[in-house]
This record gives structure tokens, sequence and C-alpha cells, in this order.
């Protein structure tokens, strides 16, 4: 559940004095949109990202329009005139929830991880926690979900649990969503079996409510509410 | 009427999975009866089940493979890789003969003796992987047909059209890398059933990229988005492969009435599919399909479903 187990180790980083350009090629090569800038003593000073570099060149520039002055001037930009100084960042002791909600609050595509002693020693991007939640929901292994709706109440879990392991199945995950409707849950079951009618019988016989597919969401959306909007 | 084979054997049956396993004998006697009281059953050319030979398995199937699935029936296991999979001491036996019926026919069907055929057995095989058992499946008979159809007649190349309500994994790892098997497979979409795979953006690699589709067909839908998926990603697909032989793997779990999928198939969209499997053979194929049992639970709907099945193939146009 730590940082350091799944962050990026083997980070690209910038030197504050190379080029925009340098910067540029960097990420088109290695296929990243962010890089932490160190200073000769492995000290974080700053992070550039594929959108900095993208507004420090004009239009015109890109273009081919504007004039030699201009020209000369983008030209000359460094890492250090656009870069964000004293980035946020995290320590390899966060856990992965920590980041989850840093990433949330402060609306940035990755965190660099900076040890006690200020060195950088890796990066934990969006990419990086959507590998965790991939195996955390057990996407891969062959299975098939369900969707229980219980209310909100102790023990319900412990029946389901229960009544799919009687029928010897494989859980891959277990997951609960909140906010579906007044004091109910969603429980979503990964089950490692293509068997699932017969305990689906059982379920609904239980008294339990199984989720039509084409409703069921896994985000905190209220269910009538309005549809996802995109915060970029 | 064409001449159209039915492999059918009673030791189909052997093969025993136990209590609350929808995969049972009973499926084929259902099959057997909807065929037979649509006094279909004269019309066919009967053909019975013949052990395979190990040499067209091990195109496909690792050898050590082989040999953990022999040794787990024989020492008594009730199960194999996975809780899916549970078997008894003929169930190897059984899937040998599923194997070699299989590949009789294919064999006649080459030598003229068959115009098209249907495969009625057990177990099916579209979810076994080369080295692992899956999803109630344990040798990939449609994969094991069209290696066969290549090294023994010379094929160069195979369409298979897989509409079983589950994506057929094994097969399309098995030819993923290989442009001369095209697999297409419509299958509930894999976020809602399983195995949870045959996304959309599947279609083969490497050399044998573009030669795999996949229609995910999201929960509740039928016979419309068939028709509508089918007309714009196989038929166009087929058109521009021109397969020489078409193999279906034929699974009747989609319909509304089988309890295995989401899926609302009627048992009028299940024959709309299979004829018009059947206009893309007599286009590119001269006509030789060979479909092979897949899934399909529903023992209420199955006896009606093989029949059609079976009517589609007698009366197909081949030229």
């Amino acid at each position: 559940m730590f940082v350091s187990r799944s962050m990026t180790r083997k980070v690209i980083t910038v030197d504050p004095e190379k080029s925009v350009f340098e910067a540029q090629e960097l990420m088109a090569k290695n296929s990243i949109r962010h890089l932490p800038v160190i200073d000769a003593n492995q000290k974080l000073v700053g992070i550039v990202t594929d959108r900095d570099i993208r507004s420090a060149m004009p239009y015109n520039f890109i273009k081919d329009s504007c004039s030699q002055e201009q020209r000369e001037q983008i030209c000359a930009l460094t890492v250090k005139d656009i870069m964000t100084r004293d980035p946020l960042s995290i320590s390899p002791a966060y856990t992965i929830q920590d980041a989850l909600l840093m990433i949330q609050n402060s609306k940035v595509g990755a965190l660099p991880v900076v040890d006690d002693n200020g060195k950088l020693s890796g990066i934990l991007s969006v990419r990086d926690l959507l590998r965790a939640f991939i195996n955390v929901l057990g996407i891969g292994e062959p299975g098939t979900l369900l969707c229980i709706l219980v209310k909100e109440e102790v023990g319900q879990l412990k029946k389901i649990v229960d009544a799919i392991t009687e029928e010897n199945i494989s859980f891959g995950s277990v997951l609960v969503a909140r906010y579906w409707d007044e004091n109910k849950r969603a429980v979503f079951t990964y089950l490692l079996t293509q068997n699932v009618a017969h305990v689906k019988k059982k379920l609904d016989n239980m008294g339990f409510t199984l989720l039509d597919p084409m409703e069921w969401y896994l985000d905190q959306l209220p269910k009538n509410g309005p549809s996802p909007k995109s915060t970029e | 009427m064409n001449r159209t084979g039915f492999l059918y054997d009673e030791r189909y049956k052997l093969h025993l999975t136990g209590d609350y396993h929808p995969e049972v004998p009973d499926r084929l006697t259902c099959v057997y009866r909807g065929i037979q009281e649509a006094g279909l059953l004269a019309s066919l050319i009967r053909i019975e089940a013949s052990r395979a030979d190990m040499k067209w398995i091990e195109l496909v199937h690792d050898g050590r493979y082989i040999q953990r699935f022999e040794a787990a029936c024989l020492s008594g296991k009730r199960m194999f890789d996975s809780p899916d999979n549970q078997m008894c001491y003929d169930t190897y036996a059984t899937a040998l003969l599923a194997v070699g019926g299989i590949l009789d026919v294919a064999g006649r069907l080459m030598e003229g003796q068959l115009d098209n055929a249907f495969c009625a057995v057990r177990p099916p095989g579209h979810h076994a992987e080369a080295a692992n058992a899956m999803g109630f499946c344990y040798f990939n008979n449609v994969a094991i047909a069209a290696r066969y159809l290549q090294n023994q007649w010379g094929i160069d190349r195979i369409g298979i059209v897989d509409f079983d309500v589950h994506h057929g994994n094994g097969t399309q790892h098995i030819f993923e890398q290989d442009p001369t098997v095209y697999y297409y497979s419509i299958h509930e979409h894999p976020s809602f059933a399983y195995p949870g795979t045959g996304r959309e953006f599947e279609h083969g690699k490497n050399s044998g990229n573009g030669y795999t589709k996949n229609s995910p067909v999201l929960p509740g839908q039928g016979d419309d988005e068939y028709r509508r998926l089918i007309e714009k990603d196989l038929i166009p697909a087929f058109e521009e492969f021109k397969p020489e032989v078409i193999l279906v793997s034929v699974g009747f779990d989609a319909h509304m009435d089988d309890d295995m999928s989401d899926i609302k198939l009627s048992t009028e969209g299940f024959s709309w599919i299979m004829q018009r499997v059947v206009e893309l053979g007599r286009q590119h194929s001269r006509g030789r399909i060979i479909s092979i049992l897949e899934g399909g639970y529903s023992l209420k709907r199955l006896p009606e479903l093989a029949a059609n099945h079976v009517k589609i193939l007698l009366n197909a146009q081949i030229s």
C-alpha cells in the first residue's frame, strides 16, 4: 500500500539549464508527460510538464510565422524559466490512498517522490495508480462480476460471502460502492467462475437484489443525478 | 437438400460434471430430441465419434498439458485447473472422442462426402487455452479442427465465427498472431460476463494484427444489436478475408431464456445469424461450414435452437 512499491524508480529527469526543446524531446522519446527537474545534488527543484512546454510556445511559433527576435527568445528558454518551482511531492512512505487524495485535490497528473534527505527517489503518476487498480479489480483474470444491492447494515457482506463460498467459488475481488441510495450500498463481487446462474438464484432467494448490469456504476454520483463532467 | 453431416454419439454424455453444473449430458439429449422431433434425422448423414490422433491435438495444445489432463482424470480428480472444470474418470476419453469426431467430419467434408456439418459434442472447447483448461473446456475443438484442415488438407485461410455468448479466449489466443486464421467473436461485453476478454481493441498481434475481431454486446441487448454488429463487423471482414472453410463455434447461451447471460436473443435471432453465416459460406467457402457446439444451457430451448440450426445447414444454398 506504500508509494515506494508502486512508483516508477527509474525516473527520467532534466537539468534546469537544458533548453525547453531538449525537455520536449525527452518526453516524446520516453512517452511521458512529467519531468522532475533536479540539481547537481539530486535535489528536486521543480517539475516541468508537457502542458508547460506547450504554453511556452506561442501559436505563431508553431505555425512558423513569428519574427526572428521572437524565435530567438523562445529558443533561449530553459527548463528553469518554465518549470513549476518547489512542486508538490510525496514521501515513499506515503500510502496509495494518500497519493490518490492528493492527486484528486491538487489536479496534478504525477507526484515526484522525495526521500527524507530531499533526494528524488521516484515518481508516481496516474498511470501507476491505474495499474494498481486494474490489479485490485481483477481485470484480466477470467471471471464474472455481479452487483448486489444491500441495506447499510452490519453483517450483509458476511451473508453474501458465505453464500458464494458455499458454492465453492473463489473471489477475484469484492468492492463496496457507497452513495447508491440512502441506506444502501452496492457490493460488487468478482467471481472466478463462468458458472454463476445457480449462485445468482440463491442470492435472489435470500432476498438480495441483483442489479441490472446496465444500472451499475462505481462512482459516487447520485443514481438519477447529472452525468459525470470532465474537470479539465 | 445438402449433404449435411451430424456428429453425435451417446459417449459424449460420459463426461459428468456433478451437481449444480450447467454443462450437463442432458444438453445433448435435448439437441438430439429437437432434431429428431423436427423430422430431420433421416435427412442427415450420421457420424459417430472416433478417437483423435494425438498428433493433431499437439498442434494446438502443449504436450505437458495433455499429459496433465490425462493424469488428473485417470487418478480420479474431480476438478481440473479451475472449479468450473468439474470432471470424471471418462472426461479425458470423451474430450478425445469430441476432437476425433470433428476431425473425421472435417476429413469427409474435404473428401467431398459432405457439404457442411453440425458437430454436437461435449465437452465444449473455445475457452481452452494451449496449456490450461477453463470455463468447462479442455481441448479447443475448433482450433484443432482449423490446424488439421491447414496441415492435412492444405487450406490456407480459415474463418472462425464464434457466437457463443462468452468470448472464446482460448481460440483468440491460439490464433491472435496468425494471419491465416481469422477469429470473429460476438459475445456479451467482458465487463459484464465471463471470461473478461474480447474487448473491441483486441484485434490480433504482430503479423496477426487485423485478423481477430470482437463485437462486445451490452447486457439486455438482443436481435437488433446482433444484426447491426454482424453486418458492420463480420460481413466486411470475411468479404475481404475470403475464408476457404468456415468453422462456427455455436453457442446457444445468448438466448433470452438462457440464464447464463444477460443477452436477449430470440430463437429467430439465432436463425438469422446462422443464415448470414451460411450466405458468407456460399460466397467465399463453397458452402464449406463446420459448426461445433460450445455452450447453450436452456434445456427448454435447446431442441428448437438445434433443429433450426441444422435446418439452415440442410437448406443452405451453397453455390
